[in-house]
């Protein structure tokens, strides 16, 4: 498999883990230094908001936490599009580029609407048997997010 | 035993101060009526001094009368406070959430506006009005505007009212010092949520819903001390609670260590001002809730977080740490308060067999006493004329 498909597939599988709740085969794409970031524009305060920003650990709790709290019964369903990948000259890790868009299905009746649009920003570690997730930034469009999500993009 | 329809719409036997109708929380009259009494003249918080630094800095924000304000620091360090709408032909002058600007041009036929609220410019002015119309008398109109209480910026629509030191008055005395430092907004959110305004701050008001949260179970009430807190109220209708010390440890494993001055470290304060503000300290940081009513079903609440302007940078990463852990959009906390506001909603929609909203629990005015909702509506009734518990009495 090439490179670059190999990358697309991590993009893909991941968000799919997402979408399934399965966290833990979502951390095992995660290299050992991984951190995740939500950030957002905002122009109320005419600046960047940092909305998570977390290392694998934290990370781990987080997700771990989840079962644990009450939570709207709802799915999230993830459809990335991947826009661009760009290397590193020495070959060992990747910028990867893509367009997000999450749709909320609600438990009761089925119906889906349009949750939330926002960007991903993956550097991929390309020196391990496989490509993995060294650091992921989910750059908000929406702001407006009802109730939230406690289930990160 | 489970009850027939009119033992479900029967009263409940307990004071009439102890439970409302839900048809307060559903009837689009009773929140036409909300707005206009209560609204309409009280003091709300529109931005905070920290997001209009500069001279020229805006900020607008949509007031639950359903106009668009402008809050501008003029030239002299002022802070003012306008309809956010046109002289000429009502069109709404400032399109954007903030910015900084030496004049207001509104875009559809070029009259302008200083910071000051006056007409500085009319296109063809002469050509199209001689005599009978002039800048001096077409400026913006001014809404009541003070700065304060943590470096909020305050509006009031209502010419009469009386002043926000009045209004407020010792309510929010447990967060003197930690609102006198300067203080800075790091964090802001809007949530439209699919519920009663009132209800959202009614859960604001009484912790009895910690057993709801697993954070809150096991950082607090499972502690000591935790059920020695006690209410106080305030005319008004605003209402605080005394502080405990959170054991952040149980749920992540580490104490928090960072302090706020006045306050010690991981502890927790809450103050609610009516009809709809929260200020709410959880060291290391600081939420302010504020809320327009869209509609008897409908909220739009606007989140801050804050720190203080002296932070470090390590210190700052710290607060945001915390703060998004539990109440960002993606914390694990406000979205459980925000969803057990839309079951409330959908279970007691309007034109569903109302009943009673149970605000009765007394413990002496501790932690899980009901006294935050109770002096809530006794304030709500007052300015509305109707009895929270009967509100359709002739």
């Amino acid at each position: 498999m090439s490179a670059d498909r190999e990358i697309a597939e991590l993009v893909y599988q991941s968000c799919f883990l997402l979408d399934e709740m399965n966290f833990a085969g979502y951390l095992e794409l995660c290299a050992p230094d991984f951190r995740y970031r939500i950030v957002a524009y905002s122009p109320e305060l005419r600046k960047d908001m940092v909305w998570q920003d977390v290392n694998r650990e934290d990370f781990k709790h987080h997700l771990d936490l989840i079962p644990k709290h009450v939570r709207e019964m709802v799915s999230l369903s993830r459809f990335p599009t991947l826009y661009t990948i760009r290397y590193d000259n020495d070959g060992k890790r990747a910028n990867v580029l893509s367009g997000l868009q999450v749709f909320k299905t609600k438990l009761d009746g089925g119906e889906t609407k349009l949750y939330g649009v926002c960007r991903l920003h993956d550097v991929v570690d390309l020196t391990n048997a496989r490509p993995l997730l060294a650091f992921r930034e989910v750059r908000m469009e929406t702001r407006q997010l009802g109730t939230g999500s406690q289930i990160p993009f | 035993m489970s009850r027939t329809s009119e033992e479900w719409r029967h009263k409940p036997r307990l004071p009439a101060t102890h439970y409302v109708n839900s048809r307060i929380y559903t009837d689009e009259e009773i929140h036409r009526e909300e707005i206009e009494k209560i609204f309409n003249k009280v003091w709300l918080i529109a931005c905070h001094e920290s997001e209009m630094a500069a001279k020229g800095d805006f900020r607008t924000f949509f007031h639950p009368s359903g106009r668009s304000l402008i809050i501008v620091r003029g030239e002299d360090g002022k802070v003012r406070a306008f309809y956010n709408t046109c002289s000429h032909r009502g069109n709404k002058v400032v399109q954007v959430p903030s910015g900084n600007a030496k004049r207001f041009t509104c875009v559809f036929h070029h009259w302008s506006y200083d910071a000051t609220g006056a007409c500085v410019d009319i296109p063809r002015e002469t050509a199209g009005y001689g005599e009978r119309l002039c800048k001096a008398t077409v400026g913006l109109r001014e809404v009541k505007c003070e700065s304060g209480l943590g470096g909020f910026i305050w509006v009031n629509i209502d010419d009469g009212c009386e002043s926000l030191g009045a209004f407020v008055g010792d309510a929010l005395e447990d967060l003197e010092v930690e609102l006198s430092q300067p203080l800075e907004v790091f964090h802001y959110h809007q949530a439209v949520v699919e519920t009663n305004y009132k209800l959202w701050h009614d859960t604001n008001r009484e912790l009895y819903h910690d057993y709801m949260h697993y954070h809150n179970r096991l950082t607090g009430l499972s502690q000591k001390g935790y059920f020695d807190r006690v209410y106080h109220t305030y005319p008004n209708g605003h209402v605080q609670l005394d502080s405990m010390e959170i054991q952040y440890q149980a749920y992540r494993g580490k104490q928090r260590t960072l302090t706020w001055p006045g306050a010690a470290a991981a502890s927790h304060k809450l103050i609610d001002i009516f009809p709809g503000t929260t200020f709410i300290l959880r060291t290391p940081s600081m939420r302010i809730d504020t809320m327009t009513p869209l509609g008897a079903n409908r909220v739009l609440i606007e989140f801050r977080g804050l720190g203080l302007k002296s932070d470090t940078p390590d210190e700052r990463a710290e607060r945001l740490k915390e703060h998004n852990n539990l109440w960002g959009p993606f914390g694990l906390n406000l979205h459980e308060d925000l969803h057990a506001n839309e079951m409330q909603t959908e279970a007691m929609r309007d034109g569903v067999e109302h009943a009673h909203v149970l605000h009765a629990r007394e413990e002496n005015h501790t932690t899980h006493d009901e006294i935050g909702m109770r002096q809530y509506y006794a304030e709500w009734g007052r300015r509305m004329g109707r009895s929270p518990s009967d509100p359709y009495r002739a």
